[in-house]
């Protein structure tokens, strides 16, 4: 059922429209926004593999060159956008779940401003034409905007402010790579651009596509956090509801992957690409780890390791061979799962104590020890332990670049992992196991159900996944072959 | 020569922006660089791009910025 | 190339050196925001001048005319189309800015960045 593929954006956004415009309704908007969460993760299960053209406009053959031209803004769907829409649509459900339980009058706006941010990714991993994900990542940063501010923490709203302006200086130089990329080829659309690269319609050495490739990877930079934005991207983790950072982590990780596969179908003949790729996921790996060593807010602590998995997907992607990108969107999937589960973990311990400084915390294992079990298991899964799944997807990074002949950046991949490894046990130390505070008041307080109930699920395709990598990564390593 | 004259007039009514000390009149000196590089739109044979560009920033956007100088202060600094 | 399209170029990347200008170096909130929007400006204009064809015609094919004629001489419409979406979404997020700088302004009662955009984490030590 091909009609499906475009369903998977509409659906987001028209439910975005109709839950600002009927909010005053409020048990109508909760049942609503519950029905269309619930949707989310179960359409791209259900649609069938293919492209979609808008307005129905098929792919041209122009026979004097031999060449296709696409005339129609296309979604092509294959497995890769069925697990990473999935795996965004169920966390979407998850997150508006435990909204929907936690405030008994719903705000509007909010959810609207989620449903946005779905919508959004799923068009930039659905999209083939390069302006139409220029479009949804502007989107994109509205709502990422719109999520930070709204929530009730201390200078959120300054966080809000300095995000836009940044990334108003970073999307207008993207739209300008795009540009020269037109200018250059006459056209938006990916497989068009990358065709006439690849059969040297374009001057691969050009001063102009090298300036654009600049352009583009400085947006790209901007969208995923890596160094030099680091500390605003995980500023604003720290600054969103503990269930809106769950969700927009998600939204960084899979607006990187998207923009950077676009990048590598188009620029992957340039060895300067993948040098410059490789170069700052290593600075995002190293600043990431060492600034989140110094952190005593420990969900800003969370934010900058968000910033250090990062780097190691970059790397994968960055050394171009089929294994190495399997392994990189590997883990991909694998940080939006852990870092979701760590990130909704975390805001249930605020949720309970009030308090966000881990020197003021203390000997919680007592009272929360469902969420201090699961907690653990997140982050051992992150930091690589086996047998979870952040292991699997660790371990073919490293066989990966052994592989391509840079023992040096296995041997800081894995050091990288284990520095993760020593700032998580140090949090959780402090935090659960260390004795209580005399001055910390813990009684008669309860971590919401919700959240409960989410990190369960989360937890459980966190195990699968390490038991089972194969399902998973086949199925990539089929699509990586198809680009490359 | 029409082109150029355009060309000088956007560029000073920009450096102009920047340099007052009053908003208020940065923020109609911003509503003059739209409205020139609307003309030029036309010149560039975009008439539809030409329109939106008048309308969203020779008017909306002056209009957005002069409220928000109303709503906080008017001097610069 | 045309000479109008050369001199159009250079106007667009003047545009976009004073947005970039404005948007680092000066301190007021407001004016960061109206470089914001030249930078915007010159990206659009940079463009429209892409799809400019010297003597040429809109490109917009009336009754009567000849399509192949026209398909000769008329400019390049696809970055028309773009820049018509990229000018709403640059006033879009141009109301959003602003919408933030007016709350921020209630409580700092400044639009100096030094002071409105200071560093959060080390405000925060400070407080304690």
């Amino acid at each position: 059922m091909n009609e499906l593929i475009p369903l998977m954006v509409i659906v987001p956004l028209m439910a975005a429209l109709l839950i600002s415009a009927f909010s005053k309704f409020n048990t109508v908007t909760k049942i609503f926004a519950f029905v269309v969460a619930i949707c989310l993760p179960i359409i791209p299960l259900l649609s069938n593999y293919g492209f979609h053209y808008f307005g129905g406009y098929e792919p041209i053959l122009d026979s004097a060159v031999n060449m296709m031209y696409h005339p129609a803004i296309t979604y092509s769907f294959t497995f890769l956008q069925q697990i990473f829409i999935g795996a965004v649509g169920l966390l979407t459900f998850l997150v508006i779940f435990i909204y929907l339980t936690k405030y008994r009058k719903v705000s509007g706006p909010y959810l609207f401003l989620l449903f946005l941010g779905t919508a959004a990714v799923t068009a930039m991993l659905l999209t083939d034409d390069i302006f139409h994900m220029f479009v949804f990542f502007e989107i994109l940063a509205l709502a990422q905007v719109g999520i930070v501010a709204a929530s009730s923490i201390d200078y959120s709203y300054e966080m809000a402010l300095k995000y836009m302006v940044l990334g108003s200086i970073g999307s207008p130089m993207m739209l300008l790579g795009i540009g020269f990329l037109l200018a250059l080829t006459g056209s938006v659309n990916v497989t068009d651009i990358a065709a006439a690269v690849h059969n040297g319609l374009v001057d691969a050495t050009s001063p102009v596509f090298l300036l654009s490739l600049a352009l583009i990877f400085f947006g790209w930079l901007y969208a995923s956090g890596l160094p030099p934005f680091h500390t605003i991207k995980s500023g604003i983790y720290s600054k969103a509801e503990p269930h809106g950072a769950a969700l927009l982590q998600s939204f960084t990780v899979i607006s990187m992957i998207s923009i950077v596969l676009v990048m590598f179908r188009i620029y992957a003949s340039l060895p300067i690409f993948e040098v410059l790729i490789v170069f700052f996921s290593i600075l995002a790996m190293i600043l990431g780890v060492s600034l989140a060593l110094t952190q005593t807010d420990f969900r800003r602590m969370i934010g900058f390791l968000a910033v250090g998995e990062l780097g190691f997907i970059g790397l994968g992607i960055g050394l171009g061979t089929n294994f190495s990108i399997t392994a990189g969107l590997f883990q991909a999937l694998n940080e939006i799962v852990i870092t979701a589960l760590l990130f909704i973990g975390f805001g249930a311990i605020v949720n309970a104590t009030n308090e966000v400084d881990t020197r003021k915390l203390g000997g919680l294992l007592a009272y929360h020890p469902k969420v201090a079990i699961m907690l653990l298991i997140g982050g051992l899964a992150m930091a690589g332990v086996p047998p979870l799944s952040g292991f699997q997807s660790k371990l073919m990074l490293v066989q990966a670049s052994l592989s391509c002949g840079f023992p040096e950046i296995s041997i800081l991949a894995i050091m990288v992992s284990i520095a993760t490894f020593v700032v998580f046990v140090k949090t959780y130390y402090t935090m659960f196991l260390k004795p209580k505070p005399n001055d910390l008041e813990l009684e008669g307080k309860e971590v919401p159900k919700a959240m409960i109930f989410a990190m369960g699920v989360l937890l459980i395709i966190v195990i699968l996944l390490g038991i089972f990598p194969d399902v998973v990564t086949n199925g990539i390593s089929n699509f990586v072959g198809g680009i490359l | 020569m029409l082109e150029i004259i355009l060309c000088i007039v956007i560029i000073l009514s920009a450096i102009l922006a920047l340099i007052q000390k009053d908003l208020l009149k940065a923020a109609i000196l911003t509503g003059i660089t739209g409205a020139s590089v609307a003309v030029l739109f036309q010149v560039l044979l975009a008439p539809d791009v030409a329109l939106t560009q008048a309308i969203v920033e020779g008017a909306i956007i002056p209009i957005f910025i002069a409220l928000a100088v109303k709503k906080t202060q008017r001097s610069e600094g | 190339m045309a000479q109008v399209q050369l001199v159009i170029l250079l106007t667009s990347v003047a545009l976009v050196v004073i947005g970039f200008y404005s948007a680092i170096f000066i301190d007021n909130i407001i004016k960061k925001i109206i470089g914001i929007s030249f930078i915007e400006e010159g990206v659009n204009l940079f463009i429209v001048a892409i799809g400019y064809k010297a003597g040429g015609v809109v490109p917009i094919l009336m009754p009567g005319m000849d399509t192949s004629w026209f398909a000769s001489n008329a400019a390049y419409p696809l970055p028309f189309g773009l820049v018509l979406t990229s000018i709403v979404i640059g006033a879009s997020t141009l109301a959003v800015m602003l919408a933030l700088v007016m709350v921020l302004y209630r409580r700092y009662g400044t639009l100096s960045t030094k002071v409105m955009l200071a560093d959060t984490s080390k405000r925060e030590e400070y407080d304690e």
